[in-house]
């Protein structure tokens, strides 16, 4: 197991542009270490891209992402120090899936006994002198977990790994990245599978459209909500909407608001004249939070506990 | 980063899937249709006076143009799938400093086309040693030309996969690298040859048959540095490309 270490990833106004479209845009915030952190965003909104920057696998236009305060490139030991899986199908179809790691094992000076041992680790032993290309979606990405933990690195990056698992498979993963951030270890792992990440991640960071969204603990975002029940609904939809806040209808004559404190919510119902029938802390679900910020304009949003 | 276990990872990259076993077959085919030549081929009049004498021999087995040609071919798809299979990623996630993984891969595929240039002179030697028996001629070249051809043809196989890598740096797929190598060894300087006549004794082919001793169209030194310079211009390129661009 990876010993205790501290390594934030910390990610400062990063920014890259494809012609005049820009797909990260001035991205800001920290990895902590000790913590498993979910990355999401919808589709095209700029997560591989972010990964690849802070791997320097694409070069940014602004900003700077840096690991246990150094960029990925200018660590001593790189590929021993962060663990990362970016592309799930990186690999030859017609070598091995433990030639891939010994290959892997002799660039980055690995002892070749840790290659048996990661395979055992993700489960691949019998299929590892298959060719790759004859393996399963879920193989693959064990095989690319595999490559990630062979330097038994102190920081995971890992771009939507439970892709293609069967539930053993994602069971196992989820422990693994716990027992990591128990560790001490700092772990990044984007994903579309919002229950996974629900169930896995103490942190979210969410993009959209390259901008962030949100970003915090889990636990507390998923607070930061207030049901609103009031006869002039949408006169107070408008008002707190004007005000900053992320407001949706829910039902005629309720409201669900975030991204204001609860106790600004009652200020400003009192500042409009609107009477209140109920004004109390709400939990949503991940689901529900990830389309409500990625469904309305992007505004910055840290937590803001109800 | 130790840049030779780069290079030991790169030669592993190379032997553990099948390519150079095909490149291997390849060599075998060409070998065995020398050993068909001999025996069955004439000249114009009917005479064997093409294998008549050693230097006659000696340019049948001078396989340096050939083994530019193919370890050409074999540098180009090295690379060029690394990017189609993106086996580029983990590269350079082991070694981000991009020229440090990418020296280490010229410096692997250079050791493979000089290999599978030595085995296809060697195996084109034996090929005409074995077929001369059943002609009225013996083996007639001497061990010190014998080994020139051996050394021009490994030179001139690794020139030719660092050339074929440098190609499918800049191209990054396979059929679009094998098709540069082609124009650029096979197509185009031909084509320059008609524009500028004088260029005749610097194209590839030329410079391999003078440094496999069966050419005399320049000083032996300076058709082995024009060899290199043909490599080195496109694993430049390549090397440049590959520091500028994103890793898809």
């Amino acid at each position: 197991m990876t010993p205790p270490t501290d390594h934030p990833v910390i990610i400062e106004h990063l920014t890259k542009r494809y012609g005049d479209h820009t797909v990260v845009d001035d991205l800001s915030f920290t990895v902590e270490p000790g913590r498993v952190t979910g990355f999401l965003g919808p589709n095209g909104s700029g997560k591989s891209t972010t990964m690849k920057m802070m791997l320097d696998l694409a070069k940014a236009h602004g900003g700077r992402a840096t690991i246990g305060g150094q960029r990925y490139r200018d660590l001593a030991d790189p590929a021993r120090t962060v663990g990362a899986m970016i592309e799930s199908d990186a690999f030859h179809p017609g070598r091995s899936g433990r030639n891939h790691l010994r290959i892997l094992a002799e660039a980055t000076g690995v002892p070749r006994r840790r290659v048996d041992e990661v395979l055992a680790e993700v489960g691949l032993t019998d299929a590892a002198r298959r060719n790759a290309g004859g393996y399963s979606l879920g193989m693959r990405q064990r095989l690319g977990l595999a490559a990630a933990l062979l330097g038994e690195p102190p920081v995971l990056i890992l771009d939507e790994p439970g892709n293609g698992l069967d539930p053993e498979g994602i069971r196992t993963l989820r422990d693994r990245l716990r027992a990591q951030a128990a560790a001490g270890g700092t772990v990044f792992v984007s994903s579309h599978l919002l229950d996974e990440v629900e169930h896995l991640a103490d942190d979210v960071v969410v993009i959209n459209g390259g901008r962030l969204v949100a970003q915090g603990s889990l636990a507390e975002l998923q607070q930061a909500a207030s049901l609103v029940r009031t006869a002039d609904a949408d006169q107070l939809a408008a008002e707190l909407e004007q005000a900053g806040a992320s407001v949706e209808m829910h039902g005629p004559d309720s409201l669900v608001v975030r991204s204001m404190p609860i106790d600004e919510v009652g200020d400003r119902a009192f500042t409009a004249g609107v009477a209140l029938h109920e004004l109390s802390p709400r939990a949503g679900s991940l689901e529900e939070l990830f389309l409500s910020w990625t469904t309305t304009p992007s505004v910055d949003r840290e937590v803001t506990p109800s | 980063m130790n840049i030779i276990r780069l290079v030991r990872s790169e030669l592993r990259k190379l032997t553990s899937t099948k390519m150079p076993l095909a490149f291997l077959a390849v060599l075998a085919v060409m070998a065995g249709i020398n050993a068909f030549a001999v025996i069955a081929g004439t000249d114009f009049d009917g005479s064997k006076a093409f294998i008549a004498t050693e230097a006659d021999q000696q340019s049948l087995m001078a396989f340096a143009a050939n083994a530019l040609a193919i370890a050409g071919l074999f540098g180009a798809i090295a690379t060029a799938r690394e990017y189609g299979h993106h086996t580029v990623v983990p590269t350079f996630l082991a070694e981000p400093r991009r020229h440090r993984a990418v020296l280490a891969q010229f410096g692997a595929i250079g050791v493979g086309g000089g290999v599978l240039g030595l085995v296809g002179a060697g195996l084109t030697a034996v090929a005409v040693a074995v077929a001369l028996p059943a002609t009225d001629f013996g083996f007639l070249v001497s061990t010190g030309n014998l080994t020139r051809v051996l050394a021009a043809s490994m030179l001139a196989g690794a020139a030719g996969a660092i050339l074929g890598a440098g190609i499918g740096m800049l191209v990054r797929n396979v059929g679009g690298a094998v098709t540069g190598v082609v124009l650029a060894l096979l197509i185009a300087p031909p084509l320059v040859v008609q524009l500028a006549s004088g260029t005749a004794s610097w194209m590839p082919s030329v410079l391999a048959n003078v440094v496999s001793g069966v050419g005399n169209d320049i000083d032996p030194t300076a058709a082995v540095a024009a060899i290199a310079v043909w490599a080195i211009v496109p694993a430049a390129a390549g090397l440049i490309a590959v520091q500028r661009r994103d890793v898809d």
